[in-house]
């Protein structure tokens, strides 16, 4: 314990470790407090986010700091979003210190990963001592391969797992692995946290209780042990030249912002001619632009000053199969937005059809319903109000869609072609230009 | 609210009137988006699922010129950690996700809610269970949303129906998370977050902003102040940021009101217990129902999300033919708002609750409020369901 007030200027003065005797974690509490001292930092600008097991329970002992302790594993997760919220969006003050064990390491690991691919300015302190303490011994997955824990009594098997160079594949820029009673370490966690970015510090040390128990064990072989799971010591790495996540991001944000397309609105006219709620239900294949019709053709109905819902589907993988979307226009509100009775069904390809009859479709038309199809396709179903147009021959597959909604626009007139051709012009060019000649006969 | 000008038959006149609407297409999901600009949203931290990731989308589009960030998390359990993280530090945080990434966020939402940290957390449901059906709708989740909790704390959630609501929602999801500095859920369905609807947006209800209290370090009551202290049950004590001078202590762990770990201590129960008592204490200002009734009803038609719009075309149908009921649209769906559920159902004899899942999730909730009714179920697994199939319970 440390002896002055003074020295104590992040801990609880005279306050009594409470780990058993020898356990390396009191080492690494003295020498993290000796480092922030070291740094001169406001204890106030500090925030130390502690995990689970007994190194966990640091955050009682350092109460003049800012304390998360959290879910095991996620410590690095919650100091990601601190550390990142409070240099993008705040003062950038803080120094977000992580404080993790063995275990939580490898539970956690993805938000190591992911915080030293961000490079998001935080320091995670593994205090590694080739187990789980607090639960009694167990194995963890940084146990060395032959070393006996109460869950591996023959002596663990599998080999352990290198932290340092899980960081060193995610990028981070300062990574050291020392042991607890080097004389160094207050140094080298000083230089971790005032590091720039992202830097893990692994500290080898001493469970007493569970580990030396059961292994012929001292201080002084844990670099010797760490050696022959061919896992290098001392500073690994402190290379500072990768940015630091927040600094990235305005750069990126400065250059890239104006990219960013507005919402856009429409002022909509007051010209449309139906007095109920119209049902459109459009059919075709995966790239054949069904749902950008259906899109164009709510686009126009908005337009005209309309209530519009586009419902659409397709299977999950978005490139393949059948589309399919399903538009109610309407002067009214609209509530249910499937459509339940079409008043236009459009079926530009077989696979449309398949989807279609799968959906019972037959069962959601009346005696009114009227089907534009391409001339290739056969409903199978007589009694029906079918108009089949050689809509793939003169749109092409991937306008057949488009043709056949433009076809009902121009014979039914909902609302005013003029607004649909408009639209569409805007995206293809010159409305007369968009389809083959004899599309506009039809 | 405007004069047609335009009637079939002068289809030629070239003077179109213009509406004083502002309309735009706009998906449910992209309201959120909206929503949580509105209401102040600053960080948001996502994974990628349908039905959700619009919200994800969208939020990437518009933080960063709203003076905000969104990141890509690798995980959901990720996501929410950065989130919480985000809102210790003082910003309004949010995550979307679907029933399956729901799944992996259970344990932070709980440290959510025992460190009293605001955040939102929008489920936008899929059919279930396991990763179920991604582009099919569902409304199965919502016990699992509202019962995420060891101990059975409530997790206030609001639900929707309509892209314009999404919009209005994530608002008030925003003003209860930061009002009770509690997690809230804003639940969504396939069906609202991926169909795009028209929206005028001069129509859209104008809702505050409501910002946490923040403790200062001079406050004249910062001697008496503890991190969640209370006096009383509905007192929610000042947020302490991280980075600000008054410490946080904060842990995942039953703690004092000081937030220090203290076990077998009655003070460490009771900061427990108010995690509940604060949301009970609050719950008739956290009503949100649509009450559509009709005099002599003998019908209560009950349903929420996207069921909800089915049942309004059923009652419209129902009416149509003479028949009188009453339907009644619940947005907040927890805490449960049994006052306004029995005082809808006073007069009538049957109850039905329409809801997308197997068996009545919610309507096994309202069984002790309504156990003097006939309650009847409409129920669907993998298809909506359609203004006929509750009019077919409603007319027999
Ligand atoms: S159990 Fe092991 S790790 Fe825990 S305090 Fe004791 S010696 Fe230290
Ligand atoms: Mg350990």
């Amino acid at each position: 314990m440390m002896q002055t007030e003074e020295a104590c200027s992040y801990m609880t003065f005279g306050a009594v470790m409470p780990f058993c005797k020898g356990c390396g974690h009191s080492n690494i509490l003295k020498k993290l407090n000796d480092a922030m001292q070291m740094l001169h930092l406001d204890p106030m600008d500090v925030c130390l986010v502690t995990d689970i097991g007994c190194i966990g329970l640091a955050d009682a002992l350092f109460d003049k700091v800012h304390t998360v302790h959290t879910t095991h594993g996620r410590s690095t997760g919650f100091a990601t979003g601190i550390a990142v919220a409070d240099k993008v969006l705040a003062q950038k003050k803080l120094k977000t210190i992580v404080l993790i064990g063995d275990g939580g390491s490898m539970i956690g690991l993805l938000h190591i990963v992911n915080a030293a691919l961000m490079n998001a300015d935080v320091t995670v302190i593994v205090a590694n001592n080739f187990l789980f303490g607090m639960t009694g011994g167990q194995t963890s997955s940084l146990t060395p391969e032959h070393f006996n824990t109460i869950t591996s009594p023959f002596g663990s098997m599998n080999p352990s797992l290198d932290i340092c160079s899980i960081a060193d594949a995610s990028k981070a820029g300062f990574i050291a692995r020392k042991t607890a009673t080097d004389k160094d370490l207050t140094q080298v966690i000083a230089d971790a946290i005032a590091f720039g970015g992202f830097s893990i510090v692994e500290v080898l040390e001493l469970c007493t209780e569970h580990g030396t128990k059961r292994n012929d064990l001292k201080g002084n072989m844990l670099a010797k042990m760490a050696e022959a799971e061919g896992h290098e010591l001392g500073i690994l790495k402190n290379d500072p030249l990768r940015k630091e996540f927040s600094l990235k991001y305005h750069d990126d944000v400065e250059v890239h912002k104006g990219e960013i397309k507005p919402l856009k609105f429409v002022e909509p006219l007051d010209n449309y001619n139906i007095n109920r709620a119209n049902g459109f239900v459009i059919a075709g294949s995966a790239g054949e632009r069904v749902q950008s019709s259906a899109g164009m053709l709510s686009e126009a109905s908005i337009k005209s000053g309309l209530n519009v819902t586009q419902k659409n589907d397709n299977p999950v993988t978005q490139g393949s199969g059948f589309s399919l979307s399903e538009v109610i226009i309407s002067p009214n509100e609209i509530n249910y937005t499937g459509v339940s009775s079409a008043d236009y069904v459009i079926v530009v390809s077989e696979n449309g059809l398949k989807e279609l009859k799968g959906q019972k479709i037959f069962g959601r038309i009346n005696d009114k319903t009227m089907f534009i199809v391409d001339e290739s396709i056969d409903l199978g179903k007589e009694g029906l109000n079918v108009l089949s147009l050689p809509l793939r021959k003169y749109c092409g597959a991937d306008k057949a869609a488009l043709g056949a909604v433009d076809y009902i626009i121009r014979k039914f007139e909902p609302f005013p072609h003029e607004i649909f051709a408009g639209i569409i012009a805007k995206k293809f060019g010159e409305y007369g230009k968009i389809f083959k000649e004899g599309y506009y006969e039809l | 609210m405007y004069v047609r000008k335009y009637f079939p038959g002068n289809k030629n006149d070239s003077t179109m009137a213009v509406l004083t609407k502002k309309l735009a297409l706009r998906s449910g999901n992209q309201m959120v988006a909206e929503g949580a600009i509105k209401a102040g949203c600053k960080f948001f931290a996502g994974y990628p699922i349908t039905p959700a990731s619009g919200i994800y989308k969208g939020l990437i589009d518009l933080l960063p010129v709203n003076d905000g960030i969104a990141v890509s998390s690798p995980d959901e359990i990720s996501a929410l950690a950065y989130c919480v993280g985000a809102s210790m530090r003082g910003f309004k945080s949010m995550t979307a996700t679907s029933g399956p990434g729901w799944a992996l966020m259970i344990e932070t939402v709980q440290y959510a809610l025992i460190t009293e940290t605001p955040v939102v957390i929008c489920v936008v449901q899929r059919l279930g269970p396991c990763t179920g059906g991604a582009t099919q709708g569902g409304q199965g989740d919502i016990l699992i949303t509202e019962f995420a909790t060891s101990g059975g704390f409530t997790i206030p959630v609001l639900y929707p129906s309509t892209a314009a609501e999404c919009y209005e929602m994530t608002i008030e999801a925003f003003n209860w998370a930061e009002k009770y500095r509690t997690p809230v859920v804003l639940l969504s369905d396939k069906e609202i977050g991926m169909t795009t609807e028209s929206i005028d947006y001069n129509a859209l209800e104008d809702i505050k902003q409501v910002n946490r209290e923040v403790i200062k370090h001079d406050d004249p009551m910062i001697d008496k102040w503890k991190m969640y202290g209370f006096d009383s049950p509905d007192m929610i004590a000042k947020f302490a940021e991280i980075g600000g001078k008054v410490k946080v202590t904060a842990t995942g762990s039953a703690h004092n009101a000081m937030g220090n770990l203290k076990k077998n201590d009655p003070e460490t129960i009771s900061t427990i217990k108010h995690l509940e008592d604060k949301i009970q204490a609050h719950k008739d200002e956290m009503v949100r129902v649509k009450l559509d009734a009709e005099a002599d009803a003998e019908t209560l038609v009950i349903s929420f999300g996207i069921t909800a719009r089915t049942m309004k075309d059923a009652v419209k149908l129902a009416r149509s033919k003479g028949v009188k009921v009453s339907s009644l649209t619940i947005h907040s769906m927890f805490p449960i708002p049994e006052e306004a559920i029995t005082s809808a159902a006073a007069e009538c004899s049957r109850v039905i609750i329409a809801e997308e899942n197997l068996n009545g999730q919610y309507r096994t909730m309202l069984a002790e409020i309504l156990k003097l009714k006939e309650v009847i179920g409409v129920n669907s697994m993998g298809y909506m369901i359609t203004p006929e199939d509750i009019l077919e319970r409603i007319m027999q």
